[in-house]
């Protein structure tokens, strides 16, 4: 009973953190078409913000709280100046954003002298119930992510800015012909999305420590999550990422750990093979 | 002389600019330190660094490189070997073995250089022999520790191996931890191999191996592990998982009060630079065992020594520390030089039949010497446990612990690979 307390938690947490990478990537892909590689960089910034502001004698929720906004700043600038030429061609788009990818990653290892170091959590430790030991961050990653899809989901479901990123999506021309600025839609929702992997990667870094290549780790579970989960919706990402991310937490549980890291891909795979639009095939929200 | 100036006329250009005595930079990642006085009557002596300055531990490199530098230095202030200078090249294998192989033949062949050392993992040191030794003709000193039954003629080893750093530290964790282990692995060559010889040592000293399971190398989450860990009550977790991985399982362990009932985590790897992955708590009482730690220092003139020379020249991120293969590139090149000194020349042959003896009164953690016919060294061994973010000496060897390796039954091996080798062509 214990036992599988704990490991419901586990799973539950894995997923949640799955989930809160996959958010941003998510966003990006299904409201703007285009495959940000980048994205793990993103989330490898938010890290990195979050251990300087600690390796300065700050709070580490100061850093936490701030990466969001500077990484959702970095993405918006990101997006005008070099973003927003790759709109007419998504193969050339996955090119430039996986270069600019390599750019920001280098530059991160270059800066951290490829090591890996700690960041401590703001509530660490761990809560008890008698033999069950919970982390208490992870607990509290949890519950940030809950909170936060819920965010998302009235943001784009129930306000104006929501429609009119939706209706951006749906038909550019019309939106534009009904007065709708898209590039300033546009710079925004990337802005959005790099500022909730500034977020994911401010959350996950003490969890993971930090190395440069805590993004990447990242990057292909979140597009296989995207893909399984359907492009085109907000829902549809969410929805395939707590697949993916309580797979690869679950499936460790119960057979041995080399195979369950390629089963959950093969599962996938197939998955895509036999509905290729996805969990959800971009309908609603 | 004034061929070979004319050949190699820009790089001669641009180090009588510097004033010979920088480095030059000959195309990504590859440097010439050149003594100044360099124009000795015989020409200098010339040795290849060959180590990851780039890539995932590209820390471990330059720290490798770095002591390298400081050694030469050192040996070409003492007025060289043989009365000439050294003349150092480095190149970066960069972290991917087809870029290494690249850059050594470059060493091999451009720079002729007398003796190649470097390689950090197992996989660059097996892309790299091949050109060295064998088509290269050139000795080849491998400094990382390692699996061992690496056994091939004109490459010395000079890092610790599965025998020196578990013949000891195994009976220590038994009486200071328990006598059920557990094997979490990284899944790749060297844990595999050093398990297989951990597991023997266990067995020996009368403990038991619970579980013995590996993980892909890039997998962050270890809940199944942790409760494996906790359920079966295991008193000793010998690790074998590398970063990315280990922070997040260190964690899981700690959060799951692993240590606080009476666990003993033990890693053979861990060393100062490993030491900043998780917060000093979630680490505390970890043990490793290792041919040299900084805490040594305060006990050992000589270690202080060449920490004190290493961090006056390098301060910074790259560490002077035993898992990055620094100190093994410092007792590689010591060896060598006193080969080098005793054979009166740089003579394949000649380093090689000096080197298969060779003996250094002062290292970091003390003396080393090779051990005739089995191109591995002898060293002392450190068993440290960490506490609030240092290390603390618990248990030292006696005296030089034997490597094990390259004996009559790995031999054998060699000899029959080489025959199917022969066999298809």
């Amino acid at each position: 009973m214990a036992s599988s307390l704990v490991a419901g938690f586990e799973i539950l947490s894995f997923a949640a953190i799955i989930v809160l990478v996959v958010l941003g990537l998510g966003i990006i892909a299904s409201m703007m078409g285009i495959f940000n590689f980048a994205q793990g960089e993103f989330v490898l910034l938010g890290a990195y913000i979050t251990y300087l502001a600690a390796s300065r004698g700050m709070p580490v929720w100061v850093g936490m709280a701030a990466a969001p906004f500077l990484v959702g700043g970095f993405g918006f600038i990101l997006e005008a100046l070099i973003i927003r030429r790759f709109y007419a061609a998504p193969i050339v788009a996955m090119l430039g954003t996986y270069a600019l990818s390599l750019i920001i990653r280098e530059i991160v290892r270059g800066l951290i002298g490829g090591l890996y170091l700690s960041v401590p959590e703001p509530i660490g430790g761990s809560i008890d119930f008698g033999s069950v030991h919970i982390s208490a961050w992870r607990l509290v990653i949890v519950v940030v992510t809950v909170g936060v899809m819920i965010g998302c989901y009235l943001l784009l479901a129930r306000t104006s800015f929501g429609l009119r990123v939706r209706a951006t999506l749906e038909n550019p021309a019309l939106a534009r012909a009904s007065g709708i600025s898209t590039p300033a839609i546009y710079g925004a929702t990337f802005a959005f999305g790099a500022a909730l992997a500034g977020l994911a990667g401010a959350l996950v870094v003490p969890v993971f420590s930090l190395f440069a290549d805590l993004g990447i780790r990242f990057l292909i579970q979140g597009f296989v999550a995207v893909m399984v989960g359907g492009v085109g919706s907000f829902m549809g990402p969410v929805a395939g990422a707590s697949v993916i991310g309580t797979m690869s937490a679950a499936l460790p549980w119960i057979m041995a750990p080399v195979i369950a890291d390629v089963l959950v891909f093969v599962l996938a795979i197939v998955f895509i093979k036999f509905r290729p639009q996805g969990l959800l095939s971009g309908k609603g929200v | 002389m004034s061929e070979l100036r004319a050949d190699l006329s820009r790089r001669r250009f641009l180090s009588g600019l510097a004033f010979t005595s920088g480095a030059v930079a000959t195309g990504l990642g590859s440097w010439v330190i050149r003594p100044d006085w360099a124009n000795a009557a015989e020409g200098p002596i010339k040795l290849g660094i060959a180590t990851d300055l780039t890539g995932p531990i590209g820390y471990a490199g330059n720290a490798d490189a770095n002591t390298a530098k400081m050694v030469v230095k050192q040996l070409n202030d003492a007025g060289g070997l043989l009365g000439r200078p050294i003349e150092l090249f480095v190149e970066d294998t960069a972290s991917n073995e087809s870029v290494a192989v690249g850059n050594v033949r470059k060493l091999i062949q451009r720079d002729k250089v007398d003796m190649v050392l470097g390689g950090i993992t197992s996989s660059m040191r097996n892309a790299i022999k091949d050109p060295i030794v064998a088509r290269g003709k050139t000795l080849y000193i491998y400094p990382q520790l390692y699996e061992g039954k690496e056994c091939t003629p004109y490459l010395f080893c000079t890092g610790p191996t599965p025998a020196q750093q578990c013949d000891e530290f195994i009976p220590w964790l038994i009486k200071n931890g328990g006598k059920r282990f557990a094997l979490p692995s990284a899944n790749y060559v060297w844990p595999h191999v050093l398990n297989e010889y951990a597991r023997k040592v266990i067995e020996a000293s009368g403990g038991e191996v619970v579980f013995e399971e590996y993980y892909p190398l890039d997998q962050v989450d270890f809940s199944a592990t942790v409760n494996r860990i906790v359920s079966n009550k295991v008193d000793v977790v010998f690790n074998t998982v590398i970063p990315p991985g280990v922070g997040p399982f260190f964690k899981q362990l700690y959060e799951a009060g692993f240590q606080k009932n009476g666990g003993r985590l033990a890693c053979v790897y861990y060393d100062e630079n490993t030491l900043n992955i998780n917060q000093a708590v979630e680490i505390e009482g970890l043990a490793s065992c290792l041919d040299y730690f900084k805490v040594l220092t305060k006990d050992d003139p000589v270690s202080a020594k060449i920490q004190a020379a290493y961090e006056k020249d390098y301060p910074g991120n790259f560490l002077f520390a035993a898992g990055s293969a620094a100190t093994g590139t410092y007792r590689g090149l010591m060896l060598w030089a006193a080969a080098v000194k005793e054979a009166g020349k740089v003579d394949r042959e000649a380093v090689a039949a000096a080197l298969d003896h060779a003996k250094i009164a002062e290292g970091p953690g003390g003396p080393a010497e090779m051990v005739p016919g089995k191109r591995h060294c002898k060293m002392k061994m450190y068993t440290a446990i960490a506490k609030g973010g240092n290390y603390e000496i618990v248990a030292r060897s006696e005296g030089l612990v034997d490597p094990k390796e390259c004996c009559a039954a790995a031999r054998r091996g060699m000899a029959r690979m080489e025959r199917s080798r022969q066999a298809h062509g």
